[in-house]
């Protein structure tokens, strides 16, 4: 149950966690797009592992909502939506 | 680490195992087999070479596909060869549907005179690799697979760190059975780590592309991703049908831009886009050799075949740097012979590891909470798919031939695939009806047996001397390795059974732990 939690809800905050990594970073994300991918497939199954080390599903689900609301709250903080 | 940390790690790469395991044994053992892609192709139709028209090439080729279906040229790759390939993209009520023909399909009229059909051995053997032979949703159904496969290996690597050492010489004929099935467990995925996490990474690359686009487009970067994305992944944009059509330069001009702009390419293939169009694309595409991001492209005007860019090693952009890798780690083709039977050998290890760790699974359950439904269940259906899938591949290559050479020539791809389901479901109420035990001792010596048979049924039928081609040899080759290997498993757990009692979950009831069979102290 957890790693299904890690596994659905670990997919957008992986990709807006390495969204957050290529606002910060002052190299245009369009030029290490391809390492940005790889590296949003690892971050995915990182959290996978880190939701399935959750002492009881309800706590890797409460984590991982919480942490993808921030993540957004943080995204739209950024240009990158729709930026040039 | 503490103890109930390391538990925590345990389960979760045994849950992640159980739920991806009899996928990615699929997708192993038609990979291994898939590492022989273009051989296979040879083997399963040598007459078509054989009756290649000795002046086709692939201009014509071209323009005959091109006169028959006019549409065609809109995408279309061309595979060189001693039997040219077209392979062309028709948009049929919505869906995308690939064609393949061969210049050997026609006569020096254009007329076509092979008859429909034929054998589709390595396109299902691809299929069941990539997509589990599901349509549409398989392929991104791998790629979730390969994402909870980086999981369990990123676990797997935490549970065995701090051992590495000790597990090399941890495989002994002693103790319990189980023991025994996570020793091999261990010393499998311990040597074949490296190429695992190689695996997995590419193939959730490869698999989950779409869905990582559609989220990383719609949640961080929004519309401006898809051109960046095309920017980043291709080597030259999709370009638009004017509706001017335009006179081609011809496949010989496009050999030669390519030959003049990178000398050591050898062309792999042709890919055309809005061919007879004003802004038709031909990208030449192909390998240089001796590196590991070897596919390398010469992109070039398909009216006047003028230079557009060329990609290619210490010629390319970041992104293109560090996609060429993705596709030539997965496939293995970067060095030569010895790194495909190299992965050959890998993954059928990987095929092993599946086994014995959903086997461990099954037993661990047991000893930890008695009698278990799931678990019996769990053994059972691991027993019927692993060796369904197996036997039935071997007899879709053994009915492949007969087929081929009978009345009913264009029934060979669909006999090929029926057999297959057939084997499988014959093991899978085979698996479910006799003891494990059982059919563990009777499977391997089939499974053996038929991938025996079928490089003799290829041979009786097309003549033993065709043993010594060298596409035929790398495939029958393939073919016996996979009995031998399972001739050695085979034997391996008859010698076991001979030291130690079996688990009680593999005579056909699952009785609570014994002093005969003890719970494993150290579950990792």
């Amino acid at each position: 149950m957890r790693g299904l939690l890690g596994a659905v809800l670990g997919l957008p905050l992986a990709m807006m966690l390495c969204g957050l990594l290529a606002a910060a970073l002052p190299v245009n994300w369009r030029d290490w797009l391809v390492l940005l991918m790889l590296l949003s497939l690892l971050v995915w199954a990182v959290l996978i592992v880190l939701a399935g080390m959750a002492r009881t599903p309800w706590r890797a689900g409460i984590g991982l909502v919480a942490a993808n609301g921030v993540a957004w709250l943080l995204l739209q903080t950024t240009s990158l939506y729709g930026g040039a | 680490m503490r103890a109930e940390t390391l538990k925590r790690h345990i389960d979760l790469h045994a849950w992640v195992g159980i739920l991806t395991g009899l996928a990615l044994f699929v997708a192993f053992f038609a990979g291994a087999l898939n590492m022989f892609h273009h051989e296979l192709h040879h083997w399963q139709e040598p007459a078509a070479t054989e009756t290649a028209a000795p002046d086709a090439n692939m201009q014509a080729l071209l323009d005959t596909v091109v006169a028959n279906n006019p549409n065609a040229g809109n995408w279309m790759f061309l595979i060189p060869g001693d039997d040219p390939s077209a392979i062309w993209q028709e948009t049929v009520d919505g869906e995308s549907v690939w064609h393949t023909e061969h210049a050997s399909d026609f006569n020096d009229a254009g007329e076509k005179v092979a008859p429909a059909g034929g054998s589709g051995l390595s396109e299902f053997v691809n299929e069941l690799h990539f997509e589990l032979a599901i349509p549409k949703v398989g392929l991104y159904f791998m790629g979730v697979v390969s994402v909870l496969y980086g999981a369990a290996l990123i676990g797997g690597l935490v549970i065995h760190w701090s051992r590495l050492k000790k597990e090399f010489f941890a495989l002994k004929h002693q103790g319990n059975l189980r023991r025994y099935w996570k020793n091999l467990h261990n010393l499998v995925g311990v040597i074949s780590y490296p190429f695992h996490v190689i695996f997995a990474w590419t193939g959730a690359a490869m698999g989950c592309l779409a869905i990582v686009t559609l989220v990383m487009g719609g949640l961080v970067f929004g519309p401006q991703f898809q051109p960046a994305f095309t920017e980043a992944s291709e080597a030259w944009p999709t370009p638009e049908a004017s509706g001017n059509p335009a006179a081609m330069a011809g496949v010989d001009d496009y050999l030669a831009g390519a030959r003049q702009a990178m000398p050591e390419l050898d062309v792999g293939w042709i890919e055309l886009q809005q061919y007879g169009d004003e802004n038709a694309v031909v990208d030449v595409g192909g390998s240089v050799h001796g590196k590991v991001a070897h596919y390398s492209h010469v992109v070039m005007r398909g009216d006047n075949a003028e230079l557009l860019t060329v990609s290619g090693p210490g010629q390319r952009s970041f992104n293109h740097f560090l996609m060429a890798p993705v596709y030539s780690l997965h496939f293995g083709d970067y060095g030569g012979l010895f790194v495909r039977l190299m992965y050959f050998a890998l993954a059928l290890l990987g095929c092993l590891l599946f086994f014995s760790g959903n086997i461990m699974w099954c037993e661990r359950r047991t000893d930890r909470q008695g009698p278990s439904r799931s678990a019996a269940f769990m053994l059972r259906l691991t027993l019927g798919v692993t060796f369904g899938v197996m036997a039935g591949l071997a007899m879709a290559f053994i009915v492949s031939k007969p087929m081929l050479y009978s009345p009913w020539q264009a029934w060979t791809a669909p006999a090929e695939k029926i057999a297959f389901l057939v084997t499988l479901l014959i093991a899978l109420a085979a698996a479910f009806r006799a003891a494990p035990l059982t059919t563990a001792g009777l499977w391997p010596k089939v499974c053996a047996g038929l991938y025996l048979l079928a490089p003799l049924v290829q041979g009786a039928l097309e003549g033993f001397h065709t043993w010594l081609e060298p596409d035929f040899l790398l495939v029958n080759g393939s073919l016996l390795a996979v009995a031998a290997s399972l001739i050695l498993v085979d034997r391996l757990r008859r010698r076991r059974l001979r030291r130690a009692a079996p688990h009680p979950l593999w005579v056909g009831a699952a009785h609570p732990v014994t002093a005969a069979n003890p719970v494993d102290p150290d579950p990792a």
